[in-house]
């Protein structure tokens, strides 16, 4: 699998490269800054990307800019942002056009590489992977969109937003396989998302949720 | 020379409209009388339609002057019974609805009596600038050849050549007048509001003419203080002065809301109680006290003496009577006396009134008193603004801080802020101090121990050191935990990544309350500002999301004048007292460093608005200058 990195810290980009290395990624690019990153994304056309928010030369939100910037091109391009902080504002961004292959991450995650390498893996096949604190922020209010679930319900709104499988959910919740899918079904329901194909509306849920939560 | 036979032709063509006039204003008036005068309303508008024919082409050959007229009114409406209303009576035919409706678009229009105004005047002015220069030169050319005698040659010559001379300028007096008169007037219709303004006016001039009453009250008791005072009662005049400085700040008030004069406050704060000397006793300039009261006594005593506000306010009331006094009576006192005085009685006196009330002056020529009297009315009433408006900076003359007293002033606040903002940024940095020793360096400490023993442990027992590692992984994300909440609380990422705005969105996202937040904003406050900003609204959020039981919240963002202002609104039950709440006072503390200003509006039962306000120029960068990694 062909990956593009953007981390501006030395240490943290090598390791970074050493760690999808050893897991069997190959990395096409490695690059430090927000120009850069935006030429390798379109040059390189990667199967996923795992970019730093905060890169040279501003130092402000340039990686997560050319992330945007690169997916208004290439809809559907998978990106994996990496942060010290999580912000609804920047998630709501990266998963506003709706195509998935998303992810947005503390950069604490690194730390358990099989759960780090499962993410970039679900971004780079459609996926979401959203960080369990943003998640955490959203159901840390009450309104009615959480409202009308079930506690059942959001368990599942909540691990299916960070971007796991109905059987990854069913296996953490002790649930079968066809419970979580009515479970999902209902959510759906509850969200107003029409039938459509299911990876599309898991994304779509987690955005009406991010939205929906305001 | 061409120019002057164009003009004469021009001023011959607005002759012909004067006459024009005339002839218009002899048909209105045959079809006036009749039509209001015998109820037959149907004659009127055609005249009206006439004139307007001939307004619009006197206005389109006289240099373009634009149309004043209010559109037409549509056709009447049909009730759904099939009946046609007008005002509030209905009528089985479309007929008299439409004219009735044409009569109030055509009589309710102010300019109809601008038209009727200039069709009544322009027979004459129209006449005479028109023709006069014709004229002059016709009479000129006659006098020159059948004069008789060769001396009237040279006379009729220059004549006409002066007729020639004055011909444009006739025209462009013309077409300036007519313009005057016939084009459109914008608020001319609003002469009751005009007038009601006025009245305002009058009568707040009339009340500061009664508060010169206190002021002389007041100069009255400064004697009698100062009296007191030279017999030892010494006590007198601090009373006095504070009685004066609550007097004096009514009226600078009244000078800001009425007269739109903002007047600062001049006096000096009031000095603490010193501290205690080492022999017990206190210290006032070179006096020294033994008592707490004595001592407040003297210092107050000081403190209002040394004051030259204290002497400004003093001379105040001696010269308001006066001076203030003759502003008031210059204005309302002429419009009150030309009424009372000279109108009223002149009026009585014509009537014929048994024992008319007296005269003053013109006792024997009441029409000439009449019109004196009117003439009074209207000048007290015209120059009632320019009085008021003088009222106020005369009243500031006095009654604002001096150059000097200003500076102090200045001092004394910025000596405050920068102790507020000193002793703010010292608490914060002994917080973070505290955060980082307590949280991520302890825990540092702790993955260190842990490397350490598996590094002993690694070769004889493999499983504990497994566990220590795994022990050591946890202590270090609790670490980034830790400071990342720090960094937060320091300066936010976003507000670094984003600037202000897109910073408060992201905070009005996390908010248990629903926060819509709105910007109007050409560039970036500097950062010091843009962080001392999202500081105090994330805590009006915070307060508004903890105590207001609010179900909304606004934010808004602008920059005007030269101030960035921040607006934080809620729907909740309001009753926040900005007196108490550390909250409050912190946020305070973080503006007051920049000049920046919090106003807390919360009447019980809401809402709540928090204005934030800070002096500063807005830039177009957004380049953080901040190397903080993300």
């Amino acid at each position: 699998m062909r990956v593009v990195l953007a981390e501006d810290l030395y240490l943290l980009r090598e390791g970074l490269k050493q760690l999808l290395g050893a897991h069997g990624f190959e990395i096409v690019a490695a690059v430090d800054n927000g120009p850069d990153l935006l030429r390798a994304l379109l040059d390189e056309r990667p199967d996923v990307a795992v970019v730093d928010v905060r890169l040279p030369p501003t130092q402000t939100d340039e990686g997560l800019q050319a992330a945007l910037a690169a997916r208004r091109q290439v809809p559907g391009l998978p990106v994996l942002v990496l942060s010290q902080h999580v912000e609804r504002l920047y998630a709501r961004e990266l998963l506003a056009d709706g195509t998935g292959g998303v992810g947005y991450l503390l950069k604490d995650r690194v730390f358990n590489a099989e759960q780090f390498v499962d993410a970039v893996r679900r971004v780079a096949a459609g996926g979401t992977a959203m960080d369990p604190d943003v998640i955490a922020k959203l159901f840390a209010r009450s309104d009615d969109t959480v409202g009308r679930l079930t506690p059942r319900e959001r368990e599942v709104l909540e691990l299916m937003a960070e971007g796991r499988s109905n059987a990854a959910i069913g296996q953490r919740l002790f649930l079968s396989e066809s419970a979580v899918g009515k479970h999902t079904a209902s959510i759906f329901g509850k969200l107003g998302l029409a039938v459509s194909d299911d990876d599309n509306r898991r994304v779509l849920a987690v955005l009406a949720f991010l939205d929906g939560a305001r | 020379m061409r120019r002057g036979l164009h003009a004469l032709a021009g001023g011959l063509l607005r002759g012909c409209y004067a006459v024009g006039s005339a002839v218009l204003l002899v048909v209105h008036l045959a079809l006036f009388v009749p039509g209001l005068g015998l109820g037959l309303v149907v004659l009127l508008p055609w005249p009206i339609v006439l004139m307007r024919r001939f307004t619009d082409l006197v206005r389109r050959t006289c240099g373009g002057i634009p149309r004043p007229y209010r559109d037409r009114p549509g056709a009447p409406r049909r009730e759904p019974d099939g009946r046609y209303r007008h005002d509030r009576r209905l009528y089985r035919s479309p007929f008299w609805p439409r004219q009735f409706d044409y009569l109030d678009w055509a009589l309710g229009d102010p300019a109809t009596w601008r038209d009727v105004g200039w069709l009544l005047t322009n027979p004459v002015v129209g006449g005479v600038l028109g023709f006069g220069p014709a004229a002059l030169v016709a009479g000129g050319l006659a006098l020159a050849t059948g004069g008789g005698s060769p001396w009237w040659i040279p006379v009729g010559l220059v004549l006409a050549v002066a007729g020639g001379a004055v011909a444009p300028a006739a025209v462009r007096a013309h077409d300036a007048w007519t313009a005057r008169m016939l084009a459109p007037r914008p608020g001319i219709g609003s002469l009751k509001a005009w007038l009601g303004k006025r009245f305002v006016t009058l009568t707040q001039l009339l009340a500061l003419g009664g508060l010169t009453v206190v002021s002389a009250a007041l100069a009255g008791l400064a004697f009698i203080a100062f009296s007191l005072f030279a017999i030892g009662i010494v006590g007198s005049v601090p009373e006095f002065a504070t009685a004066a400085r609550r007097y004096t700040g009514i009226r600078r008030r009244l000078a800001e809301q009425w007269s739109g004069v903002p007047i600062q406050t001049p006096y000096r704060p009031e000095p603490e109680l010193p501290a205690r000397r080492p022999d017990g006793l206190y210290a006032v300039g070179d006096s020294l006290y033994k008592t707490k009261g004595w001592t407040r006594f003297f210092q107050r005593l000081d403190w209002i003496w040394n004051d030259p506000a204290t002497w400004r306010d003093l001379i105040w009331t001696f010269t308001d009577p006066i001076v203030g006094g003759a502003l008031v009576a210059a204005s309302v006192g002429a419009v009150l006396y030309g009424f009372v005085g000279m109108t009223i009685p002149a009026l009585a006196r014509l009537g014929r009134l048994q024992d008319p009330p007296g005269l003053a002056v013109l006792a024997d020529r009441p029409v000439l008193a009449l019109l004196a009297g009117l003439a009074l009315v209207v000048v007290g009433t015209l120059l009632a603004p320019a009085a008021l408006a003088l009222h106020g900076r005369w009243t500031a003359v006095l009654l604002a801080p001096t150059a000097k007293a200003k500076l102090a002033l200045r001092v004394e606040q910025l000596t405050e802020s920068r102790a507020d903002a000193t002793s703010a940024q010292a608490a914060e940095l002994r917080r973070i101090e505290r955060d980082l020793h307590d949280g991520a360096q302890g825990r540092l400490v702790a993955v260190g121990l842990a490397l350490g023993a598996v590094e002993a442990l690694i070769e004889t027992d493999p499983a504990a050191a497994r566990r220590l590692v795994a022990d050591a992984r946890e202590s270090t994300a609790r670490a980034l935990a830790e400071l990342r909440d720090l960094v937060r609380g320091v300066h936010p990422p976003v507000l670094a990544e984003r600037g202000l705005v897109e910073a408060v969105r992201a905070l009005a996202l996390d908010s248990p309350v629903p926060v819509t937040v709105s910007a109007d904003l050409a560039g970036h406050p500097p950062e010091p500002i843009e962080a001392a900003v999202y500081f105090a609204v994330s805590e009006s959020l915070v307060n508004t999301a903890k105590h207001a039981a609010a179900s909304a919240a606004t934010v808004q963002f602008g920059h005007s004048d030269g101030v960035l202002r921040a607006v934080v609104t809620d729907d909740g039950r309001g009753g926040a007292d900005p007196a108490d709440g550390s909250g409050l006072r912190g946020m305070r503390h973080r503006l007051s460093a920049f000049d920046g200003t919090v106003r807390v509006v919360s009447p019980a039962g809401g809402p709540t608005v928090v204005t934030l306000e800070v002096p500063c120029a807005l830039s177009s960068r957004r380049t953080s200058t901040s190397s903080g990694k993300g």
